[in-house]
């Protein structure tokens, strides 16, 4: 019990090797930030790809079902080495494919593994976020779009002021959740060689022989993930009050109690 | 102002309009009544092109709107069509005014002002003046529906079609939603409406028009279908409606 404590709490430790556990973190916490609102962004706009109707954009749709199986599919170990390693390998000065500055990019002074991070997460996420925010366009009713259309909307328009809005509102919660895991897989990164918060952890047992610094990079996890978990609770006891639309602002005053026959929350 | 010439219309392998002839004069009201599964819906979506015909014509104030539904003839017809669902659809997201004043700007381009007096006037003329600000979730379901004539209305439609407006409500919420729709049609509004109240039929339809398995069975001044109807299925329809 004692060497428990004695390998994995020394507090002295952590204290003392707090700069380098902090600057790992801070790592963390810019590639959560940078690849959890791309691969939001991404995600809407795969999602929205995939919706297009009609025959003329048929081939459209096909391609976004295929990137988002292909990257739900593929570990995002696999997709981050296989980026840093395609777009440094066809910068390099015997094949410049690309520019150096897009294939070894250190944007913002940030180191290219930090970069390649972002566009591995960005990529992978964004699939996973395009088929929750397909749920939430899909639970949207299709009364809708019946009536948007029926007022002269075309479909962009539709989809813009009418269906994503409420379709947006409705995945709150597991946006949410698939950015707290994003959050926890930027650890991956550090096998590109960038010292996040585990690599630092990890630095720390080897120089001492103690794994203390990986316990602390385990309590900063918990710290930032935590409060989020409790966010999306949150948010869905709120969804739930409110018959899952927006609530509104006049006094509080409740529906009637009187049964309103098209719920936005569920299907009908 | 519209006909609907031989029109017929299947979802997959059942044929749901088996080749219907309406035609609806400038100011007339005709309403449409009918068991359920008759078409009366899919005749109504056929109108304002949301469910385009497989065959027959749609003419909408003389021009022909079937057969190319490019953008442009979509736009034709959806300006000059305004439709009020069963199932009330308003915006959830917005309140009643930012409901009416959606689509006048995105779809007409008018400003925000211009919109937004428009759909004072109109929410005033429903009788929800007090209730612009309200969300559909925190109104009744009679209140959404006058809310959703006035959208519709916003749009300055020629033509007005009523899906079942009142089917999905409570007893006592249907007269107000009667109430402005008999005011619209005293206004001179044309208007096709698909409905099972048969007072306000009788009362304010030019014509009525039952169907029956995707075709018109009977049509005729309201006096005559539903006092001393002709055909058999009417007459049995109608025992079975309006002895409840």
């Amino acid at each position: 019990m004692d060497f428990i404590v004695e390998y994995y709490f020394d507090f002295d430790l952590m204290w003392q090797e707090h700069g380098a556990i902090l600057e790992g973190f801070w790592f963390t916490l810019k590639l959560s930030i940078f690849s959890g609102v791309l691969s939001l962004i991404w995600g809407l706009a795969l999602a929205v790809l995939r919706q297009l109707p009609g025959p003329a954009f048929a081939p459209v749709r096909w391609v976004t079902i295929g990137y988002i199986d292909v990257f739900r599919g593929i570990p995002l170990l696999l997709v981050l080495l296989l980026v840093s390693g395609s777009l440094s390998a066809f910068a390099a000065p015997t094949q410049e494919i690309i520019p150096r500055e897009v294939g070894i990019p250190t944007w913002l002074g940030q180191p290219s593994p930090f970069w390649y991070g972002v566009i591995a997460l960005t990529i992978t996420y964004g699939a996973y976020m395009a088929e929750v925010y397909r749920a939430g366009i899909e639970a949207v009713p299709p009364g809708q779009t019946q009536a948007a259309r029926s007022l002269g909307m075309s479909h962009g328009q539709a989809m813009r002021y009418v269906i994503v809005p409420q379709a947006v509102r409705k995945v709150i919660p597991p946006l949410l959740n698939d950015f707290i895991a994003l959050t926890k897989d930027t650890s991956l990164v550090s096998v590109l060689g960038l010292v996040e918060v585990v690599q630092a952890g990890r630095d720390i047992q080897s120089e001492f022989f103690n794994g203390s610094g990986l316990v602390a990079g385990a309590i900063l996890f918990i710290l930032l993930t935590i409060p989020l978990a409790r966010l999306v609770d949150w948010l869905i006891a709120r969804q739930q009050r409110h018959g899952g639309s927006r609530g509104g602002d006049e006094g509080g005053e409740a529906s009637t109690g009187l049964p309103t026959p098209q719920p936005s929350a569920g299907a009908a | 102002m519209l006909k609907l010439d031989d029109v017929k219309k299947s979802f997959g392998a059942t044929q749901v309009l088996r080749g219907i002839d309406l035609s609806v004069q400038r100011g007339e009201v005709v309403c449409v009544i009918g068991p359920s599964g008759s078409g009366k819906s899919t005749l109504l979506r056929c109108i304002n092109l949301l469910e385009p015909p497989d065959s027959g014509r749609v003419l909408l104030e003389g021009k022909e709107i079937t057969g190319r539904a490019t953008a442009d003839e979509l736009d034709y017809v959806r300006r000059r069509v305004g439709m009020v669902f069963q199932h009330l659809n308003l915006f959830q997201h917005k309140s009643a005014l930012e409901n009416v004043c959606l689509a006048q700007e995105k779809v007409l381009g008018r400003s925000r002002e211009e919109s937004r007096t428009k759909a004072e006037a109109l929410l005033d003329r429903v009788g929800l003046s007090d209730k612009l600000n309200h969300y559909p979730e925190q109104l009744s379901g009679g209140q959404q529906q006058r809310v959703g004539i006035a959208r519709a209305l916003a749009m300055d439609p020629h033509v007005m079609l009523f899906d079942e407006v009142t089917s999905a409500l409570d007893p006592e919420l249907i007269k107000e939603v009667l109430d402005v729709m008999r005011e619209l049609a005293a206004e001179g509004m044309t208007m096709v409406v698909v409905t099972h109240e048969m007072g306000f039929a009788r009362e304010v339809a030019t014509n009525v028009s039952f169907m029956d398995e995707g075709v018109v069975v009977e049509a005729g001044p309201p006096a005559e279908v539903l006092e001393s109807p002709r055909n058999e299925r009417t007459k049995r329809f109608l025992g079975l409606v309006l002895e409840r």
